[in-house]
């Protein structure tokens, strides 16, 4: 799961980053409102983290300009602003929550999680594809109630899959998702990780669509 | 702006007393000055015609050789021979041997007319008013004559003349220029009635416009006032422009205060979170603190800004629409029902936009935060306020906990998401617009706020 953090507080943008890491996302940071619309408008994220007041193109221009531009990814605001009007104006601006400084950074990863299930249609933070059940909260899962250890890799391109089970996805799709703008793109890694995978979960799970790409399907 | 009190103090009053004190009064003087001028007039008619008789008699009278006294033919006017009739004449002799009535007309009858006894040089005219036949008080005109054939002899000629038909058409014109004079003094009333509505109808006008600003029918005072006026709507114009200005400016502030302040403490609060040492925990909970105190100082900064603002009516219905949106999204995990139908789209508030969204999104997101499944927004009009109910179905609220949550910085519970404060924050911005938030159990279950505001 890719995500893009706003901020123009480098420190607070840091700590954001990090904390993004360290519970398996790939982050993209950008600290100024023209970055911020180009990145999101070109590169393909599960959720974006913005700030309304940014140097150059404020947030929720920022927000404006992609939404008609179709872009449908979840968007969380983080601002210190925190008057009803500014929410009304937010969330009418086409943002999907909307957290106010200074937040629990528990509070912020809670949301994300459930901006990202809810975009790809899931009502719970319990995701099941088959005898896979991945608890996104936890970053826990299990085959048939037993539990399956996995990387920090593993765990991101699995996410993926069980976010759009029965979808194919393709290597390019998979690329952009996982790893943040500036990682190494080598399409073979991708392979290399699926092939991983396939080994850990049950026989024909993960499908190859010749040409396009691979899908999870519940056998 | 009630016309009531001190209606001595009212403009068109004094400026109509003014008017018609000079109407009274010039219209009182012309009545008597002309109703006296037909009266000197009609006693210089009189006085004309009396002499004529006077000179008709004083020609006709002849006394014999004998001393006989007679007239050589009547006079002509037929009201000397009527009995009565109001015109009269009467020879006198005067002197040695003086009779009272020597000769009279035969309107006289058997009465005779008494004379003031004066003396009169020869030839000359005296006038009396004195009591004549009838006991009617008549005004006589009297001549002395020395005839030549007797020289010794002197005679008092006499003509009178009713003094009712002195005063009859004096009377007359009298009540007829009193209703004329009237009619003219009601017509300038009336002028002057429509002179001044005329007049001060631009400072109607005004009251109206700023009947219309209060109720927040507009922003500014509108339309063209004449020049003596213009400044003044000007002066208020400026003076409420500066005050939209003034609270646009604090708002700003407030808002770069909370962003200058509020990103700081977020990167204190996730650095300490990242470590478990006793300063760590230390700045957590001062940072919790401080951010409460913002937040509200901040509320409150705007709860005084708020009520200077006249001219600001709102519309419920769009404010309540758009904060279900918010709540929609801000508590999407949870599949809330919000049921809005209870209110009308006719109903407004007096305020600001902002301050009514402030108070009902703090109420809103509290009802959404405590909810199991159901929220409801109610609205009405209750005497002149605008009454918001806003209930959940959550756990609710003892009768202590109401009552303390609403005090400054208390948290009914520590562990909700949020600062805490937003109920106080509704509380004290309701208050600052004379409004008010109560607390009571809800028919849902949960908490019940009722929001009063004033009604636009």
């Amino acid at each position: 799961m890719r995500i893009l953090v706003v901020e123009d507080e480098p420190t607070l943008a840091g700590q954001l980053a990090d904390a993004l890491t360290d519970a398996g996302y790939a982050v993209d940071r950008a600290d100024n409102g023209l970055d911020a619309h180009f990145l999101g408008d070109t590169e393909s994220f599960d959720a974006v983290v913005l700030d309304l007041g940014l140097p150059q193109m404020d947030g929720l221009t920022v927000l404006g300009k992609w939404r008609s531009a179709g872009r449908t990814m979840p968007v969380l605001i983080l601002t210190a602003r925190d008057d009803w009007h500014q929410k009304v104006a937010g969330i009418d601006a086409g943002a999907d929550d909307y957290l106010t400084k200074p937040f629990h950074m528990a509070e912020l990863l809670a949301r994300l999680r459930a901006l990202i299930r809810r975009a790809g249609g899931h009502a719970s933070a319990l995701l099941s594809c088959g005898p896979l059940c991945l608890d996104t909260r936890s970053g826990q899962l299990t085959d048939d109630g037993r539990p399956v250890q996995l990387t920090s890799h593993e765990y991101r391109l699995l996410a993926y899959f069980m976010h759009h089970p029965g979808k194919v996805i393709s290597r390019t799709e998979l690329t952009e998702h996982l790893y943040a703008q500036d990682f190494d793109r080598d399409s073979n890694t991708i392979e290399v990780f699926v092939g991983r995978l396939r080994k850990k979960l049950p026989e024909g799970m993960i499908e190859t669509v010749r040409g396009l790409g691979y899908r999870l399907v519940a056998q | 702006m009630n016309a009531s009190p001190a209606r001595h103090r009212s403009l068109r009053l004094r400026l109509l007393a003014g008017s018609l004190v000079w109407i009274l009064a010039a219209v009182a003087i012309t009545g008597v000055l002309l109703a006296d001028l037909f009266g000197q007039h009609v006693r210089e008619r009189v006085d004309t015609e009396l002499h004529g008789h006077l000179d008709q008699l004083t020609a006709l009278f002849e006394v014999a050789p004998d001393g006989t006294a007679s007239l050589r033919m009547p006079l002509s006017d037929p009201r000397l021979s009527r009995p009565y009739a109001g015109l009269y004449w009467q020879v006198d002799r005067a002197g040695d041997a003086p009779v009272i009535g020597l000769l009279r007309s035969r309107s006289l009858w058997d009465t005779a007319l008494a004379v003031p006894a004066d003396a009169l040089a020869d030839g000359e005219v005296h006038v009396h008013e004195t009591e004549g036949p009838d006991a009617h008080p008549v005004r006589l005109m009297e001549r002395m004559v020395r005839p030549a054939e007797q020289p010794e002899a002197t005679y008092r000629l006499i003509v009178a003349l009713d003094i009712r038909q002195i005063h009859e058409p004096v009377e007359e014109f009298a009540t007829l220029l009193a209703v004329a004079l009237g009619v003219l003094a009601l017509g300038l009333g009336a002028a002057a009635v429509l002179q001044v509505g005329i007049g001060l109808a631009p400072l109607r006008h005004m009251r109206e416009a700023l009947g219309a600003v209060r109720d927040g029918r507009t922003r500014r005072l509108e339309g063209d006032y004449p020049q003596e006026v213009q400044p003044l709507v000007e002066e208020l114009n400026t003076l409420l422009a500066h005050d939209e200005a003034m609270v646009e400016r604090a708002r700003t502030q407030a808002g770069n205060l909370a962003h200058a302040v509020k990103t700081p403490l977020t990167i204190l609060a996730n650095a300490a979170r990242n470590d478990d040492s006793a300063l760590a925990r230390l700045v957590d909970e001062q940072v919790g603190d401080a951010r409460r105190q913002v937040d509200y100082h901040l509320a409150r900064a705007r709860a005084a800004a708020a009520v200077q603002q006249p001219g600001l009516k709102t519309p419920l219905r769009p404010v309540i629409d758009a904060l279900v949106r918010v709540m929609t999204r801000l508590h999407a995990a949870r599949a809330l029902h919000i049921a809005t139908a209870g209110v009308p789209d006719t109903l407004a508030c007096r305020g600001d936009a902002q301050d009514l969204q402030e108070m009902l999104g703090n109420l809103l997101d509290n009802a959404c935060k405590w909810a199991a499944r159901e929220v409801s927004v109610r609205a009405g009009r209750r005497d002149g306020h605008l009454a918001v109910h806003i209930d959940d179905d959550g756990p609710g609220l003892s009768e202590a906990q109401r009552s303390a949550v609403l005090a400054r910085g208390v948290r009914a519970d520590e562990h909700t998401p949020g600062s805490g404060l937003g109920l106080a924050i509704a509380h004290d911005l309701a208050r600052a617009y004379g409004g008010d938030l109560c607390l009571s159990a809800s028919p849902l279950g949960g908490l019940r706020a009722t929001l009063l505001l004033p009604a636009a």
